[in-house]
């Protein structure tokens, strides 16, 4: 009596365990993604724009404790403050005034540092168009089931973005190196966060498919920044940016807060400027994209034995067409070392002479000068 | 204190020897204090290699020395050290007869200044053509002073086609040569235009006969722009002990040709008015004006420092009525102790930067015109003392001072 319940109750459950799995599963492959990467950017040099570094490397924290793993980040920190002569806690850059938060840690990895955060590294990254001994780590090596996030930070104007207070990345070259890398297969969805003054001037442009942007002010307002500390002397965070690491503290990697949450954080009334976003270039709807989309990277695994029909539950995107094939041509290595000239010596240079003219001319310009001024009856002891 | 003068030369040949054969050599021959881009050993070197390699030497921007230099030393560039040598000690034996003739008591004969001077043992060393052009000024004016009116010309020639800032002391030798022919310098008398001319004739010819016989050498004129072309325009602005460089680093262009122009007007601004407060005492002139060319010419070395501070002796008898000589031989002496420091400073450890190195440098010109400027002074005051008396009494008998105003 009792195994027959037993085993019936053990079915049922097993029938709705396999629907949940199915469920689950359906959800496994709902975004299209199988891998995540970050590219973090802070481009701001000088103690002073402390604040933008920290930016960077709690957006990096964020994302790294939601599972992605440093080999899929590319971090870009234009100036070291951690290890800057005037910070007063040297190793630490902290987030939160009265030192609540380090983001520094102990295992930051950065990828590009200095010197190195240029605007052309920055394209080189985002294309791929790297020299081949660009080692891995400061490579993205991103596909098309790829889902990148894409942080900025730094001092930026209608249009623009400066780097390194030298050069600027415009907003065009910005969408054109995202139509590059859509040609070329690099993405599957883009999520680019830019917190910059009038930032939302940067995403303006982007024609490509799947890309989501947000922004932390609208054009023509300056984003601010948010407390200074009065220990260590300069501000710690912008404010976008600071609400935006307060929202991520609470998402885990099984959080299922979707972009509308994001979409919400730091409204006016904490942010002074009113961020912005952009999704009609995104074919999902933004209700249905998970943080963990691109914020994170760990997947729930259910193990199963079931072989499991799954329905096309992903649209098909537009194929764009591809070009002809190009002709193919062949390369040769031009002669580094002129072999023929070597082989077949030319004869040495003759050493140069002067011309017997002008070594007629000096000397008896000589001669008659000394005759004139001694007189010619030296000329007697001579001869 | 007059040591004779054979163990001055034995002396000085042994310390330039041995400093030859040591590697502070090649050291000292790349120091930018005593060589210029002009007159740098490593160039002439460069110059003749792309002569051998069929190139004309001025091209690219390497050579800036005469024809006549690359003549000289086609033949002795293996005995580099000994011409040096020997263009040394012949500068000092010129000066030495020089000042045994200029220097009207005979005690305190400080001759051995020129060879033993340690800025001459480092241009020595250094293998800079600065001796050369030395040893050519020393001969014009043992020239001049021994009345030869043409070989004073020839030198005078030489040394300006060598470098064109030696055409001021055109002035002090026709001064010198109208005093000692009794000539008073006055523009109504005949024979002082018809002496002007004829120097004027010998200084011009010799000049072209120069020039023309430099264009022989190489077959074309492209030594011209490369030689005074580099010296007027100062293109280069390697650091040196001059005032040029710093200046024309951070200038903007469209006012770069202005102040060449005031740079280079210096130099040749202070002939006339001391031609016509000096024209009774030429030789001072010349120290005044070789003076005034070796601080205020665009590429200054050590050398040519070397070069008319050993005329100081001659005016020993000026030592009661100088002022400021402490002041001035201890900036002197610290410059140049601190010239090597703060290059070192800025170059090699990066803590300091270009402002330091041309701070000394400027310390070290206004210490040589408060030289020039002291001795001017002292000078002035002797000739004052000589027509009014020593010891100056006013109209009541009470004691007077001299005030400069």
């Amino acid at each position: 009596m009792k195994i027959p319940t037993l085993l019936s109750l053990f079915a049922a459950c097993f029938v709705a365990g396999s629907a949940n799995i199915e469920e689950n599963v359906g959800q496994f492959f709902s975004s299209g993604h199988t891998n995540n990467w970050a590219v973090l950017v802070c481009t701001s040099r000088f103690w002073f724009n402390y604040r933008h570094v920290a930016n960077t490397l709690s957006v990096y924290r964020s994302v790294k404790r939601l599972g992605i793993p440093d080999s899929h980040i590319v971090l870009m920190l234009a100036d070291d403050m951690a290890c800057n002569h005037r910070n007063p806690k040297p190793a630490t850059v902290f987030s939160h005034k009265n030192m609540e938060l380090n983001v520094y840690g102990d295992d930051v990895e950065v990828d590009y540092r200095g010197y190195e955060v240029t605007v052309e590294n920055f394209l080189r990254v985002l294309t791929g168009r790297l020299p081949p001994s660009t080692p891995r780590s400061k490579r993205l090596l991103s596909d098309d089931r790829s889902n990148i996030l894409i942080y900025l930070t730094g001092h930026g104007g209608n249009g623009f973005l400066k780097f390194q207070d030298s050069e600027e990345i415009s907003n065009v070259e910005l969408a054109d190196a995202f139509e590059q890398m859509w040609q070329k297969r690099r993405y599957n969805e883009l999520l680019f966060i830019i917190d910059t003054c009038q930032g939302a001037s940067m995403y303006e442009r982007f024609y490509s498919p799947n890309l989501m942007a947000l922004a932390s002010s609208q054009v023509g307002e300056d984003s601010l920044s948010h407390q200074p500390d009065l220990a260590i002397g300069v501000h710690l965070m912008d404010r976008y940016t600071f609400y935006l690491l307060e929202f991520l503290e609470d998402i885990h990697p099984a959080s299922k807060a979707n972009m509308n949450d994001l979409f919400k954080v730091c409204p006016k009334s904490q942010c002074v400027s009113t961020p912005g976003h952009r999704t009609d270039l995104f074919l999902r709807d933004p209700g249905s994209v998970l943080i963990t989309d691109f914020f994170g990277s760990v997947r729930k695994v259910e193990i199963t034995t079931e072989t499991i029909s799954l329905t096309d539950p992903i649209k098909q995107v537009e194929e764009i067409a591809v070009h002809g094939e190009q002709e193919k041509e062949t390369y040769s290595y031009v002669d580094q070392l002129p072999v023929s000239e070597i082989i077949h010596q030319k004869p040495k240079q003759k050493d140069w002479h002067p011309p017997d003219g002008f070594i007629l001319g000096l000397w008896t310009l000589i001669l008659l000068v000394f005759f004139k001024s001694y007189g010619a009856k030296h000329l007697k002891h001579i001869f | 204190m007059a040591a004779p003068l054979t163990v001055v030369l034995i002396v000085a040949v042994t310390v330039r020897a041995c400093l030859f054969r040591s590697s502070l050599a090649d050291l000292i021959a790349e120091r930018v204090e005593v060589v210029s881009p002009l007159n740098a050993w490593k160039r002439v070197v460069e110059g003749l290699a792309l002569l051998d390699l069929g190139v004309s030497p001025y091209s690219g921007d390497v050579f800036h020395e005469t024809p006549l230099i690359i003549y000289l030393f086609h033949f002795l560039v293996d005995y580099a050290e000994i011409t040096f040598m020997v263009s040394s000690l012949s500068s000092h034996i010129v000066l030495y007869c020089l000042l045994l003739s200029l220097i009207v008591t005979s005690c305190c004969l400080f001759v051995d200044r020129y060879l033993l001077n340690p800025f001459t043992v480092l241009s020595c060393v250094a293998k800079s053509t600065c001796g050369l052009n030395n040893a050519i000024v020393a001969l014009f004016i043992l020239s001049t002073i021994k009345k030869n009116a043409l070989l004073s010309a020839i030198f005078l020639a030489l040394s300006t086609y060598q470098s064109i800032y030696p055409v001021t002391l055109c002035a002090p030798a026709v001064l010198y040569l109208l005093q000692r022919q009794y000539i008073p310098v006055n523009v109504r008398w005949a024979s002082f235009w018809w002496f002007l001319l004829q120097y004027a004739f010998m200084y011009l010819g010799s000049l072209f006969v120069i020039i023309c016989l430099s264009f022989f050498l190489l077959g074309s004129w492209d030594y011209l722009p490369s030689v005074y072309g580099f010296i007027l325009s100062v293109p280069d602005l390697t650091p040196n002990i001059g005032l040029f460089w710093y200046f024309f680093a951070e200038m903007f262009e469209h006012f770069r040709l202005f102040f060449l122009c005031v740079f280079q007007i210096n130099v040749f601004f202070y002939t006339i008015p001391l031609s016509i407060k000096l024209k009774e005492h030429p030789v001072f002139l010349i120290f005044m004006q070789l003076a005034v060319i070796s601080i205020f010419k665009s590429y200054p070395t050590v050398g040519d420092i070397a070069l008319y501070m050993s005329f100081l002796p001659v005016w020993s008898h000026l030592h009661r009525f100088l002022r400021n000589i402490f002041l001035v031989s201890c900036v002197l002496l610290a410059c140049s102790a601190l010239f090597p420091v703060l290059w070192h400073l800025w170059i090699y450890s990066g803590s300091a930067n270009s402002n330091f190195y041309y701070a000394i440098t400027l310390l070290f010109n206004v210490a040589q015109i408060l030289l020039v400027s002291d001795y001017f002074y002292a000078f002035l005051r002797r000739e004052h003392h000589l027509t009014y008396g020593l010891y100056l009494k006013r109209k009541d008998g009470s004691e007077a001072t001299l005030v400069l105003k």
